[in-house]
């Protein structure tokens, strides 16, 4: 078995063998979907005008959940860079016959399998139980939406787990780095019509940029300019994210 | 050959609000291949950190350390491809069965699935670990749990075994068969590092020792080198018919290395000649009248705590 194989067993066995983590890797993005969506729909917004399209709030949450799946999935992963250093496995592991970085892309690619995962799981509720219309020709572009986004995300809540001492600090760092990011962003309502500073602030948050091109990808929502601008925005903050990784990994000792 | 070279080693940690510290400051020795090297040294001494370059955990702030002939800070998965390591701490997958900690553990040294399910089934037996196989390691007891991290190293084959304090927290049984293995394994060929604060265990295995602190060799060679050292230190037993602080003064003023009082017993770790002690002691005799007397040569403990005290 290759050392990137090895790692990607090695999460797979600690994700597989613990329901907690199958809870919070695909349940919970899933459930937002089927009781949030379902509920803010019917009660409050049953639909939303994105660039001139009519769409379903089920519709226009349905990207913000795959980009929910794909955020809890690389905060769980690199949550086990946490729990490494917490069992004094972490630095046993600096040990093996395995470079820093092929931890970090054995981690990564497990990163993409399970969000992918997630996201079909997420897709599926959505056409086949809500009767949400996708862009079918678009999903391979949808596909590469997501693992690029996963590891964008991966990679920045890594370099927290590998140089944050304590689990408190690093719990804290990411529970409001999710709230900030959910919430001042498109992921839950349009930004349209809320206050400068609001769209503003959200059109610098990379969770913005990520339901859009999901948006854009699944729905055919949005301007492609922008979507365009946003995408070549998330390239350039996944890779500063991986460099700076792979630096807190080279110095982790 | 060597199996570890290690050339003017120096390691500064630097961290920031905080005046650096050398971790390690200029150490310089050889592990003969196939031999059983032991470490020893206070808590602080350097050992960790010393393990950790070695095994290339951390890189060293200057100076040169080969592994199996291998640079440690230009070659590290050469070097990580013929150790197998028993760090300090526990280290475990706490979330995983213990077969899954076996198996991981090989296949993450290049182990294929036939030859690692082979090697699994005999260290199973070997460390008496087939009731507990399919349980969740972060359920068992501490000392379990360090047995299944020494078991770990023997699913893949290293020619050189770290061991840093690895048989801490096991009980007398399992640390007994441990032993028992390193010393095959050396038998077999392997160079076995050794770190400990359990004297009596290096005492038993290591064919060379290298006591450290604060970063700085204090003595080396092999055991009889060390036990020459003791030929200059004695611990002496004395009872007295009648003990007063006069007589402990006297006592003071031999300049023991350690010296401790109970009732009217004096145990002492004195440095020097043999006849200028009896001397002394015969000089005290003459005031007053010692009941119990008893010498023997210091053992690697005593030599041990002495130079560790004596460094300023």
């Amino acid at each position: 078995m290759s050392g990137i194989g090895a790692v990607v067993y090695r999460d797979w066995r600690q994700r597989i063998t613990n329901v907690g983590f199958v809870f919070w890797d695909l349940f919970v993005p899933i459930a937002y979907l089927a009781l949030f969506g379902i509920g803010f729909d019917r009660a409050v917004a049953s639909s939303f005008m994105v660039d001139g399209q009519r769409l379903e709030y089920t519709a226009y949450l349905l990207p913000g959940v795959i980009a929910m799946t794909a955020f809890s999935v690389a905060m769980n992963t690199a949550w086990g860079f946490f729990m490494d250093k917490d069992s004094g496995i972490f630095y046993e592991l600096l040990t093996y016959p395995i470079t820093r970085r092929q931890l970090l892309i054995g981690k990564v690619c497990f990163n993409l399998l399970l969000s992918a995962v997630g996201a079909l799981l997420a897709v599926a509720l959505g056409v086949f139980a809500m009767h949400i219309q996708i862009r079918w020709k678009f999903l391979p572009l949808t596909a590469l939406v997501i693992m690029a986004t996963t590891a964008g995300w991966f990679f920045l809540l890594s370099i927290f787990a590998i140089r944050v001492q304590r689990m408190d600090a690093f719990n804290t760092v990411t529970s409001a780095a999710y709230i900030f990011l959910m919430f001042l962003s498109s992921l839950f309502y349009p930004l349209a019509g809320l206050p400068q500073w609001f769209q503003w602030t959200a059109r610098i948050n990379p969770m913005t940029w990520q339901v859009d091109m999901l948006r854009f990808s699944l729905l055919g929502a949005g301007a492609p300019a922008m979507v365009l601008a946003e995408a070549a925005a998330f390239v350039v903050f996944t890779l500063v994210c991986l460099a700076l990784a792979i630096r807190a990994l080279d110095r982790a000792a | 050959m060597n199996a570890i070279e290690v050339d003017n080693l120096h390691k500064v940690y630097e961290p920031s609000n905080v005046a650096p510290k050398r971790a390690v400051d200029g150490l310089s020795f050889v592990v003969p291949a196939g031999s059983v090297f032991g470490l020893l040294g206070p808590n602080g001494a350097g050992k960790t950190t010393l393990v950790k370059i070695l095994t290339t955990i951390t890189p060293p702030t200057s100076g040169q350390a080969r592994v199996a002939e291998h640079d440690v800070a230009r070659e590290p998965i050469e070097v990580r491809r013929r150790i197998a390591v028993v760090l300090q701490q526990t280290a475990v997958e706490s979330l995983l069965s213990v077969e899954d900690n076996l198996l991981i553990y090989a296949y993450l040294h290049g182990v294929g699935r036939g030859e690692a399910r082979r090697r699994l089934r005999a260290v199973v037996e070997e460390f008496e670990l087939g009731e507990q196989l399919r349980e969740t390691v972060y359920d068992l007891s501490i000392g379990t749990k360090r047995r299944v991290q020494v078991a770990k190293i023997f699913m893949v084959d290293s020619p050189i075994i770290f061991m840093d304090e690895a048989t801490t927290g096991m009980d007398p049984f399992m640390k007994r068969r441990v032993m028992d293995r390193i010393r095959s394994e050396a038998r077999g060929g392997k160079t076995i590092f050794l770190t400990t604060q359990v004297l009596s265990e290096a005492e038993q295995l290591c064919d060379t020792i290298l006591i450290i602190d604060r970063g700085r060799a204090l003595a080396s060679g092999t055991l009889e080198d060390l036990r020459r050292l003791s030929e200059q230190m004695f611990r002496v037993n004395l009872s007295f018919a009648e003990l007063n602080e006069s007589v402990i003064g006297r006592l003071r003023s031999l300049d023991p290395v350690e010296l401790q009082v109970n009732g009217k017993s004096v145990e002492m770790l004195f440095r020097g000649t043999e006849t200028s002690l009896l001397g002394e002691l015969a000089d005290i005799a003459r005031g007053i009248s010692i009941t119990q007397f008893e010498i023997r040569g210091a053992d690697l403990e005593e030599i041990f705590m002495a130079l560790v005290k004596e460094k300023p």
